[in-house]
């Protein structure tokens, strides 16, 4: 579970990113958050990653708050929390297959692993885990050598590689042909369910939102303007949100 | 409209004066191109008037170094070998040494900035000091032979090495990189398995390189005894054995030959 509480942050130019941001993701809800530019969405992200550390406000991942922790402990607090961006952000020139096993290095602390090996366990989880994406048969492949919808695939097998309990996707389909871009959402959806996993998703496809998510946030000026299932999101509600980045 | 005419006319004074500067500039590169030829000519001086009179020197030496004296061919395979590993031990040890200072001297992957500046100033340093000052030094150190030579190659690939490693890490996409550390890996994980691989190519590429440009070093380490077929030539020469000379001039051309084309066809390979 995910409890993102009061988070705020304002940059050092004297911006205001995120003002008293709330949410909750439980286990299995996919939450898709849509908001207009400068609006706060990539910031409350990597908020709640840690890659910037917020003013005020707590971010839970299974109860641990991630806000007061550094060095080790972060880390080790960082192996229930996955992250994929818009670019996979794969090593290209090694394999499909090891890609997808590095994803569970920081659960292998050993020389072996330090050394550049990969646990065999996690291999052949890794195998397991490209069954689920779908590209069980690339495994073998240069990551390189991957169209920009496979290789986000092998993105969130890595993702599941590292066993999280929290899966966070900072526009995952943004550079994705619309084809792609519904297969991606398809598998974060079944991935959700089936791993009981709890997916925030930034989106700016307002209407892969409407489709996918359970429920959706909007976000302006790094508030949250509605928090509703996505059966209750009026297109007025969401027409705001944008129109007011234009105001 | 008359406050607009104002910032114009400003403007076009502006225009004028840096203008002018800029004919200025040209003209001072069009004195200074000349005289820096000129003086170059005198420095070092230039006398055109010696080559043509020394032309019976040089052809007298071509005379006698002709033909070459393939008889001791045998026994120039020994220092042919010397040069060649002269400049694999060099090379691999210049790797070895300036892949870690690479690490620390790049801005984006090391530790601290303390050992950043550390280890930028020992790149720099060896590879201020020429290679021939290098040998000279290990040859003071460790006496004659191909080992000071090594030693020399070594020292000075760090700072070459060092350099292009430290560029190419700096370089590369940190897109991968940072994904890893999300992932809770720890910092020698991120590293080995996201550095390492995205830029091995690359530091392979530059090593073999460094390994054509060591070969064509090593050559001259032997004029300062650091052995080698340079050793041979510096003999040879100084007893007037010309024929030697060429033989060993042949050799050499077929070495740094092929070093050459064996170190671009791998370099292609890897590519």
């Amino acid at each position: 579970m995910l409890e993102v509480h009061h988070l705020s942050l304002r940059y050092p130019s004297g911006t205001q990113a995120l003002a008293g941001f709330d949410a909750v993701v439980r286990p299995g809800e996919l939450v898709i958050v849509l908001g207009g530019n400068g609006s706060g969405k990539t910031t409350l992200l990597r908020c709640i990653s840690r890659t910037l550390a917020p003013d005020t406000g707590e971010v839970r991942v299974n109860g641990t708050d991630l806000t007061r922790l550094t060095g080790e402990k972060l880390r080790r607090a960082r192996l229930d929390l996955a992250v994929i961006s818009q670019h996979a952000a794969l090593v290209r020139r090694r394999s499909v297959l090891a890609n997808v096993a590095t994803g569970a290095l920081g659960r292998h602390p050993t020389l072996w692993t330090a050394l550049g090996g990969l646990p065999a366990a996690e291999l052949a989880a890794a195998e397991r885990y490209l069954g689920e994406v779908g590209l069980a048969h690339l495994a073998r492949q240069r990551a390189g050598t991957l169209s920009g919808g496979q290789a986000q695939r092998v993105a969130i097998a890595r993702a599941l590689a590292q066993r999280p309990r929290v899966l966070l996707a900072d526009e995952p389909v943004a550079s994705l042909d619309p084809e792609a871009a519904e297969d991606i959402m398809r598998l974060l959806r079944r991935l959700a369910a089936e791993e009981n996993l709890a997916v925030l998703c930034v989106l700016h496809q307002v209407e892969l939102a409407y489709r996918y998510a359970d429920r959706v946030v909007g976000i302006r000026a790094g508030r949250v303007a509605f928090d509703l299932p996505r059966e209750e999101v009026s297109r007025d509600a969401v027409r705001r949100l944008y129109l007011s980045e234009a105001a | 409209m008359s406050s607009s005419v104002v910032p114009q006319g400003g403007k076009a004074r502006e225009g004028g004066w840096s203008g002018l500067l800029a004919s200025a500039g040209k003209l001072a590169v069009m004195l200074a191109v000349p005289l820096i030829i000129v003086q170059a000519l005198i420095v070092v001086q230039a006398r055109p008037q010696d080559l043509i009179t020394g032309i019976h020197g040089m052809a007298d030496i071509i005379r006698r170094a002709t033909p070459p004296d393939f008889s001791q061919i045998d026994s120039m395979f020994w220092p042919a070998l010397e040069t060649i590993d002269i400049a694999i031990f060099g090379t691999i040890a210049g790797v070895i040494m300036a892949l870690p200072l690479a690490v620390l001297a790049a801005a984006n992957v090391t530790p601290s900035r303390p050992l950043y500046y550390l280890a930028r100033g020992v790149i720099g340093f060896t590879r201020a000091v020429p290679d021939l000052v290098w040998a000279l030094f290990f040859v003071t150190a460790v006496g004659l032979g191909p080992f000071p030579g090594g030693l020399a190659l070594a020292v000075h690939s760090i700072g070459m090495l060092g350099r292009l490693f430290a560029e190419t890490i700096e370089h590369m996409d940190m897109a991968p990189i940072d994904a890893l550390a999300l992932t809770g890996a720890r910092r020698l994980q991120i590293f080995t398995h996201g550095v390492v691989p995205t830029v091995l190519p690359s530091l392979l590429g530059i090593s073999l390189y460094r390994l054509d440009e060591n070969i064509r070093a090593s050559l001259v380490l032997g004029f300062v005894g650091a052995g080698g077929i340079g050793f041979q030539l510096l003999t040879a020469m100084n007893l007037f054995q010309y024929r030697t000379v060429s033989l060993l001039l042949i050799l050499t051309f077929v070495i740094v030959l092929s070093a050459e084309r064996l170190s671009a066809a791998l370099r292609t390979k890897l590519a």
